[in-house]
């Protein structure tokens, strides 16, 4: 042992340079979120909960195609499609369940809509003390969707996916018959 | 013969070969859309380019013959070119709403633009946007993915010959769709939406419910009539979503008719069966099997050691061979009884006995290749399209394209009397003197006696029969190579039918098509498995193989083969097994799926008869009349979720494959016969239903399963492999055993004046029942889809006469007969006859059927119930 660790030993050097760094941040900002009571910012294009999204008259966007269904990698979505009660030439998704037990947030299923009916927002923090609660049916995708409508525009654009469909120009990647327009709320 | 060479591989063809079945030869695939092997080419979708080497030209292949020496490339740059470029021109108008398409995954042009990268387009356009026509309840237009290739126009002309839509309009604004603009009218086939190349035309059943990646494909037998098609059922979770046809698969070769297609709904609706019901104090209530089986154990084996012949069954003729193999089994063997009557004695039966005694089999002479060959047709007493329809084709086809000389002996214009070269209109009622004339004529070779003589004086004078016609046809009978007489429900379901059907059987003896290759009788049973329920010994005269039951040195054969003595009683047709309850001789029935009660009117009194049953077990799939009535009631499989095998109209033993889960906890019958009997204590020794064909095929080798066009496809998903062309073994009759049997039949004489079976009652109409073209049975009243083409029976009457007694289309008449009346919706059409009034059959209820006699009479020889037609009158509802 030589007089250096010696000296080392009995003036506890070893604590004092660890307890700097701790001092140093005493007097630094306050990096901390207090979680619940204080929330970050997300980044647009943060990949949280799926929503249904709406036309600007209210209608729903999702024609029941199932590509999401086929294209999710984790087998999350079951899409039944269906005619539309209304408009008998419409496709429409008569049930649509999306369990978020098995999604792994991949994002595949936005690329693949053809009508940019789903999107991701920047809800992550959604719990239940069941299972069930964690598949979510249309209506509830679509109450998710009218909360966070902003989120789920800024998710697109950032993707790169607000594309034709949404600006209104006349070469869109699908072309459907046109919609019939109807009140809001029908 | 024309040599030529194509990507470099030489072949040698025929001379009148196109390019495209050349390549075909050789395995070369050439894509297309508008090309159909059926079909004429019409060269339309110009996407079969191939390039002609030496003249560097580029032709279309389906459309350009062969030639000797002809160098053909099938890829090359510039072909690859000129595809692309027809992509991109197909691809101007059309919408690009694949993902709401329902043929988005099976798309032939969705997987050309695929492989062609077709992707962008050089042309100004725009996109079409024509509303959708979906005004017919069963087929949707789609204008804007139409590509125009005109296979479904084709189709319905060419193969089905209905000619129901067509090309409207011209240049850009061409569509496809009924004449005018009007609801499409039309059988229903779906042939046009099966070949459409886009999904131009969808139906509105499966519309937008499945997505094809998801369906799971299994090759099975249509259950309804005897055609023997070969059906892709397509399944969701076990669920049946759509039902599909292949494109030369089967012996229907890819069309299938509006019943098979639409008609499968019926298996998954709710108000099916899903648990035994159980009688407890006057009504039916929910059991389970462990509840059901021992109290029925019981109860049957007290009756059964009364004695013999005291437990009754009824089977219908929808089952496969196994389960009716099972049913004789038990019957024969556990209890005892020969009083087993199968849903064949309601009409079919009166051709199966005379034809066995004939043949002494019920396997055709000929089948529909036979048919395309014939040089002369005579269809009597059926309407092949409705009853068989696939037949109905292939007759079609042979008067169309084989020119055959068709003669249609009938009351009603039927759907081939238009092809026909003859069409001999003879009153309703004429029939039995038609063909026994005829028979007799051709038997003395026109030189009649004069009792005879006088006989067919009469059917000149009294039932409307063109003399010069009827002479036609007796000159092309006798002078034919081939010639081929087809007959069905019509002929058998007549009051005279066994009369009837003898002198058929007769007339192709003496014609001597017996020992010809090519001629003979084809026969349309009423429901799919009518030849095998009969060969399997449902009814109590035979024995499986068609051999006779009560006979001793035949019945040791089976007794050598069962390795146990049968001590069953005399047995009995449907009339004794009445007969015998009413006595008190008969304690119980066991009906498998088959309603007698549906048969018969009320007056009968069968109802009374069957109350006085110690024990009625019905297996069925839905309540009836005779359901409400049972002690037990039993849920049992339909054809779409058990195996076996039918026996086709040609011959073919086809298997039914189980294609969706169990409907709750319905069994198989052979499964439910076997526990009762293992509940009594013996065994009848099969574990599966593999067992059974098993045992079958041990006894009777000659029932090896076979089909024309294609191996049976094996395997739960995927693809199907490409058909192979197998006929062994042979479907039909030993022509040479049944010459000589004919020959020994042959011997007595008709008499003139036999006795003859009158319409009963009296009115200016005779009352048919009929069978429709969208039903078969009662089973599918049940199908919502096909309640969706036809919900109601309609009287159909002739159109003058409508518009004389100011009749309206729609209107409700009252029907009245001596011995009931009931009220009818009527229905003018050009097709019915002066003094006939038809009702389809299947929507005879109560009151319908109030309209005959009611007392009970069965045809002394074969024990089939006479009443089918009655005379009525008609009676307009509102006075003004």
């Amino acid at each position: 042992m030589t007089l250096k660790t010696l000296l080392n030993n009995i003036l506890f050097t070893e604590i004092a340079q660890g307890l700097k760094l701790t001092l140093k941040h005493m007097f630094k900002k306050k990096i901390t979120v207090q979680y619940p009571h204080e929330k970050l910012t997300l980044a647009d294009g943060y990949r949280g909960f799926i929503v249904h999204r709406r036309y600007e008259n209210e209608q729903e966007r999702c024609v029941g195609c199932d590509l999401c269904e086929a294209i999710c990698p984790a087998k999350a979505i079951r899409v039944v499609g269906d005619i539309h009660p209304e408009f008998p030439e419409r496709r429409y998704a008569k049930e649509y369940t999306l369990d978020f037990t098995r999604c792994i947030f991949c994002g595949f299923c936005i690329v693949a809509c053809p009508v940019n009916a789903l999107a991701m927002t920047k809800e992550f923090a959604h719990s239940s003390f069941t299972r069930e609660g964690l598949i979510y049916s249309k209506d509830q995708l679509l109450a998710l969707g009218d909360k966070c409508e902003s989120e789920s525009i800024a998710y697109l654009k950032v993707r790169n996916m607000w594309g034709a469909e949404d600006s209104g120009k006349e070469e869109g990647r699908y072309h459907f018959p046109p919609i019939p327009t109807i009140n809001a709320g029908g | 013969m024309a040599k030529v060479t194509i990507n470099g591989i030489e072949v040698e063809v025929d001379s009148s070969m196109t390019v495209l079945k050349a390549a075909e030869k050789l395995g070369i695939v050439i894509p297309t859309f508008c090309y159909h092997p059926r079909m004429d080419p019409a060269g339309s979708c110009r996407i079969c380019a191939v390039e002609l080497e030496d003249s560097k030209r580029v032709v279309m292949s389906c459309v350009t013959p062969v030639a000797d020496g002809m160098r053909v490339l099938t890829e090359s740059p510039k072909i690859h070119d000129a595809r692309k470029t027809n992509l991109e021109l197909l691809l101007l108008h059309h919408p690009l709403d694949c993902p709401v398409c329902d043929c988005g995954g099976e798309c032939p042009l969705q997987n050309m633009s695929f492989a062609y990268g077709a992707t962008e387009t050089r042309f100004e356009s725009h996109r079409n946007d024509e509303p959708e026509d979906i005004k017919s309840d069963v087929l949707v237009f789609n204008a804007n993915r139409c590509i125009l290739c005109g296979k479904c126009v084709r189709i319905c002309d060419e193969i089905q010959d209905v000619h129901a839509i067509g090309f409207i309009n011209r240049g850009f604004d061409t569509i496809i769709g009924p004449p005018l603009g009007k609801k499409l009218d039309c059988e229903f086939c779906g042939d046009c939406y099966e070949v459409c190349p886009t999904g131009a035309i969808t139906d509105q059943f499966t519309r937008y419910k499945y997505r094809p990646w998801q369906l799971e494909k299994q090759q099975t037998t249509c259950a309804y009539c005897a055609s023997g098609c070969q059906i892709f059922v397509e399944t969701e979770n076990e669920a049946i979503v759509r039902v599909t046809s292949r494109e030369g698969v089967g012996p229907n070769e890819g069309s299938i008719c509006a019943v098979g297609r639409f008609g499968f709904n019926h298996v998954q609706i709710p108000e099916r069966f899903d648990t035994p019901y159980m009688r407890s104090l006057h009504r039916l209530v929910p059991a389970t099997w462990e509840d059901v089986l021992p109290e029925i154990t019981a109860r049957l084996d007290l009756i059964r050691k009364k004695g013999t012949d005291r437990v009754a069954g009824l089977i219908s003729t929808r089952v496969p061979m196994e389960d009716a193999y099972v049913f004789q089994s038990f019957f024969r063997k556990v209890l005892r009884s020969n009083m087993i009557d199968s849903g064949a004695r309601f009409g079919f039966m009166n051709a199966a006995l005379p034809l066995v005694s004939a043949t002494g089999t019920l396997r055709p002479l000929v089948d529909h290749e036979d048919i395309l060959k014939a040089k002369v047709i005579l269809v009597i007493g059926t309407d092949p399209v409705a009853e068989s329809n696939i037949s109905g084709l292939f007759l079609k086809r042979a008067a169309r394209k084989e020119r055959a000389k068709l003669y249609v002996v009938d009351s009603e214009a039927i759907t081939l009397s238009t092809r026909a070269k003859d069409h001999i209109r003879l009153l309703p009622g004429g029939e039995k003197l038609f063909v026994s004339v005829l028979n007799e004529e051709i038997a003395r070779n026109g030189a009649l006696s004069p009792d005879w003589t006088a006989r067919k004086e009469e059917l000149f004078k009294n039932w409307n029969v063109d003399p010069g016609a009827y002479q036609r046809l007796v000159n092309d009978l006798t002078s034919t190579e081939t010639g081929i007489i087809v007959t069905g429900r019509k002929a058998y379901r007549n009051e005279n039918g066994s009369s009837i059907m003898n002198s058929i059987v007769r007339l192709i003896g003496s014609l001597g098509w017996a020992g010809k290759v090519g001629s003979g009788l084809f026969l349309l049973p009423e429901n799919a498995n009518d030849l095998g329920v009969l060969m399997m010994g449902g009814t109590h005269e035979w024995l499986p193989g068609l051999i006779n039951a009560t006979d001793p040195s035949s019945k040791s054969r089976w007794e050598s083969a069962w390795g146990r003595r049968l001590s069953y009683g005399n047995g009995g047709s449907l009339g004794d097994i009445l007969k015998g309850i009413e006595a008190g001789q008969i304690n119980a029935l066991i009906s498998l799926g088959e309603n007698p009660l549906s048969h018969f009117p009320s007056g009968s009194k069968v109802r009374e008869t069957l109350a006085k049953l110690d024990l009625l077990v019905v297996l069925d799939l839905f309540q009836n009349e005779l359901s409400d009535m049972a002690h037990f009631v039993l849920p049992v499989s339909s054809s779409f979720e058990r195996g076996g095998h039918f026996v086709s109209a040609e011959g073919f033993v086809q298997p039914i494959k189980a294609t969706m889960a169990h409907w709750g906890e319905s069994l198989p019958d052979w499964e439910i016969l076997s526990k009762i009997a293992h509940g009594m204590g013996e065994s009848l020794g099969f574990e599966s239903l593999e067992s059974i064909t098993a045992e079958i095929l041990r006894f009777l080798p000659d029932l090896v399963p076979s089909s024309r066009n294609g191996a049976h496809y094996q395997g739960p998903t995927g693809e199907i492999t490409v058909p192979v062309m197998s006929k062994t073994p042979p479907h039909k009759a030993d022509r040479e055993s049944v010459s000589v049997k004919y020959a020994q039949w042959q011997s007595g004489t008709v008499s003139a004046n036999g006795e003859v079976h009158p319409i009963l009652g009296e009115g200016d109409f005779i009352l048919a029942l009929t069978k429709s073209l969208f039903h078969s049975g009662k089973m599918t009243l049940m199908d919502p889809n096909l309640m969706e083409i036809q919900s109601e029976g309609k009287i159909r009457i002739n159109r003058q006469v409508a518009r004389k007694r100011k009749i309206k289309k729609g209107e409700r008449v009252t029907v009245r007969s001596s011995f009931g009346s009931c009220s009818m919706i009527a229905e003018p059409s050009s097709s019915v006859a002066e003094f006939e009034v038809l009702f389809p059959s299947h929507f005879a209820n109560e009151v319908v059927l109030g309209l005959f006699p009611p007392d009970l009479a069965f045809d002394r020889e074969t024990g089939v119930p006479v009443q089918h037609r009655v005379r009525v009158f008609l009676e307009t509802q509102n006075p003004a």
